[in-house]
């Protein structure tokens, strides 16, 4: 966690991993396309790869490192998700607006990120394809009533008419910059080093440790 | 030039040509004067000596850095203990707990396992140790050559490096987590401390601590790869059990959405294979990922080319599942382990690597826990395949395994074709023959039944005249006829 929430300093930059979670086929994979490379099914595509993408962003004078992992939507590969998702600030939950099950699997995914990661995690549910309303087969109010629900929030999003996709993860990254610098208020009362708590774990420290632990305090080695 | 006008001098003395030692035999200059075999017990000798000199001096260095930190009170007693005291002090002291006795114990199990060291090195093959010892040896040098490009910070963290090693050294006999735990904290605190206060910019913090990553894992890889404390290599020969009863799954079963039979991507995935193998032959967890990085590539570019758009994880993940099912890599789980404990935690767990070595685990969880669903077979199916009774290649393509290499594959099919155009040809000869048959029999049929219409109706052809002779000759009493009335004038 280190790195994670380590915007600590002034001058230095937030990076943040997002994980993307979804069953396979509801856009998971175009979604990100759109926001990185701004190019949907598009044969001229430069990179090699969709799976995992970075973005850098700049939000009120803050810089922000985008790290967004995709993962494996296909059934068999659920048990995994724990492996991807441990140790990510946000997690995106997109489902398919004209498939009912994808929304349930968002429902599944939610439970298991609650009970595994708390309320660390800032989440969003994400209803894609609303390029294809006329086929909606997940109701609007059901979708945001349940988002609230669970303390998350929702957007429609379609990443073949490039819908709702910048103020995505324009929002994600906003909120996850307020949990971390919560993080860092709490962490700061006894110590300026977001380091400090994990150093009290530790077992045996009668050597290096405290010379090089000092932080500001104490004279330079 | 000047040797030769000196030979061709007339006198040259018989001892110069000789062998400096005085063995009887002719030197050579290329030999520095020496017989063939004089100069090898020479050179042979001073290798010796440059090895023995290497050893001092490492040695001498490793002194240097524990006397910085030795306690005076033990080294006298301590220096008595034989090597079998150590093993049994070492063992003694896994039992106790308290840090107090701990700490008497790890000074005094340094000097042991300097001992032990020591007859490492004059056990009568240390080529093994030699070759650590030069690794080590270079990326000290290469350490301490990259640090001073940063002239104070430099020192500071080469300070701090030394030190912690030092720390290390105590430290070997605690579990791995607990030293995994040190390394981490160690990481942490060198960034934080050239963060705050050598105000050194973010991009050069990383490269130096992939240099001390380097630097420390080299000298401590062979301690903490999958030490003996742990159940690393139970659990590296499980999950390699594991792949080999697992031989039998197809791309096709895993959906892998690569097509082998194009050349390049069977190119790309042997090339991914190499990779994910070469991972066991690094030290420094920074490799290793790399490693598997270039591993990931490859796979995707295999991806690429097969499907002509960019790889998503859902083709991603089943792809490295299949490349690790193939390759089966040296001591996976020890690597993993390794990499886990030891690696700079910023790498692993936000950037491109971390990324890849977190679908790598994905990959091995998902071998270990593998079942008849997920690979969409029935239970029956799956038992049978895996208790090796069956096959399924067998049952898909009979002549050849979708194992073979391309070349081999081509041939198959190639004769495949070969021997159906045979058989189409034969086909082709055995009608024709029948057609020429059917046409002899037909001229025949059609001769014969002439023949038997000619049989039946012979042609009696009477010549024209003789019958016409006959009506004549018939009437025989043509003669007494009266002569024809002949036309007579009257004149009238």
């Amino acid at each position: 966690m280190a790195a994670a929430g380590g915007g600590a300093a002034a001058g230095r930059a937030y990076s943040f991993k997002v994980v993307l979670l979804g069953e396979g086929c509801v856009g998971k994979t175009s979604l990100v396309l759109r926001y990185c490379e701004n190019k949907f099914n598009d044969k001229h595509i430069t990179t090699l790869q969709a799976s995992f993408l970075t973005k850098k962003l700049n939000i009120g004078g803050k810089r922000v490192n985008l790290a967004i992992w995709d993962t494996a939507g296909q059934e068999r590969f659920h048990a995994l998700g724990p492996i991807y998702y441990r140790d990510s600030n946000g997690a995106i939950l997109v489902y398919d607006i004209t498939d009912e099950d994808s929304f349930q699997k968002v429902k599944n995914w939610v439970k298991e990120l609650r009970k595994m990661l708390g309320n660390e995690i800032c989440l969003c549910i994400v209803g894609n394809k609303i390029d294809l309303e006329k086929e909606r087969h997940v109701s609007i109010q059901e979708a945001e009533s349940y988002a609230e629900s669970v303390g998350a929030k929702h957007y429609h999003t379609s990443a073949k008419q490039n819908k709702g996709i910048e103020e995505l993860f324009l929002d994600l990254c906003k909120r996850m910059i307020e949990t971390a610098q919560v993080d860092e208020r709490a962490k700061g009362n006894g110590s300026s080093q977001p380091g400090a708590a994990r150093r009290g774990v530790q077992i045996i420290d009668d050597e290096p440790q405290v010379q090089s632990g000092g932080g500001g305090c104490c004279s330079s080695g | 030039m000047s040797l030769k006008s000196e030979r061709r001098g007339i006198h040259v003395d018989q001892s110069e040509l000789l062998c400096k030692k005085g063995c009887g035999y002719y030197g050579n200059p290329a030999w520095h004067g020496f017989c063939s075999k004089c100069w090898r017990e020479e050179y042979h000798k001073a290798r010796q000596k440059q090895i023995q000199e290497d050893w001092e001096l490492a040695e001498r260095l490793q002194r240097e850095e524990e006397e910085a930190f030795a306690s005076s009170q033990n080294t006298q007693g301590a220096q008595s203990l034989t090597f079998s005291k150590f093993e049994e002090k070492k063992t003694n002291e896994k039992t106790r707990k308290v840090t107090t006795v701990k700490k008497f114990f790890s000074a005094s199990s340094r000097v042991g396992s300097k001992k032990a060291e020591i007859q490492e090195a004059k056990a009568p093959s240390p080529s093994i140790n030699r070759q650590t010892s030069i690794e080590t040896d270079r990326v000290s040098k290469e350490f301490i050559e990259f640090l001073k490009t940063f002239h104070k910070t430099g020192q500071e963290v080469y300070k701090q490096t030394k030190l912690f090693l030092e720390a290390m050294h105590y430290k070997r006999d605690l579990s791995i987590e607990e030293q995994s735990e040190c390394t981490q904290d160690f990481y942490q605190n060198v960034t934080e401390r050239m963060q705050t206060r050598g105000k050194v910019a973010p991009e050069r913090v990383e490269k130096i601590m992939d240099q001390v990553e380097k630097y420390i894992m080299t000298r401590l890889y062979k301690y903490v790869f999958c030490p003996e404390t742990t159940d690393d290599e139970k659990k590296d020969l499980a999950i390699q059990k594991r792949i080999r009863a697992l031989h039998w799954v197809t791309p096709q079963m895993l959906f892998v959405p690569v097509n082998e039979e194009i050349p390049e991507v069977s190119d790309m995935v042997v090339k991914a294979i190499t990779d994910i193998i070469e991972m066991d032959s690094k030290r420094v967890p920074r490799d290793k990922l790399a490693c598997i990085t270039k591993c990931s590539k490859h796979i995707f570019n295999a991806i690429k080319i097969t499907k002509n758009e960019p790889a998503s994880a859902d083709d991603f993940l089943p792809t490295l599942i299949y490349i690790v099912l193939k390759g089966n890599p040296p001591r996976l789980q020890s690597n993993i382990q390794y990499i886990t404990r030891f690696c700079n935690p910023s790498r692993l767990m936000t950037g491109e690597d971390g990324y890849y070595f977190t679908n790598l685990c994905c990959a091995v969880a998902f071998i270990e826990k593998l079942d008849a669903q997920s690979l969409n077979l029935s239970q029956e199916d799956f038992d049978r395949y895996m208790s090796g009774q069956t096959s399924p290649r067998k049952q898909e393509s009979e002549s050849w395994s979708p194992d073979a290499c391309l070349g081999v594959k081509q041939m198959y099919k190639n004769l495949d074709l070969l021997s159906q155009l045979n058989e189409r040809q034969e086909r082709i000869m055995n009608e024709a023959k029948k057609l020429e048959k059917d046409l002899i029999d037909w001229t025949d049929g059609i001769a014969k039944k002439v023949q038997d219409i000619v049989e039946k109706c012979p042609l009696e052809i009477k010549p024209p005249n003789q019958s016409l002779a006959a009506i004549d000759s018939e009437n025989v009493e043509n003669d007494k006829l009266p002569p024809p009335l002949q036309p007579q004038v009257y004149a009238g």
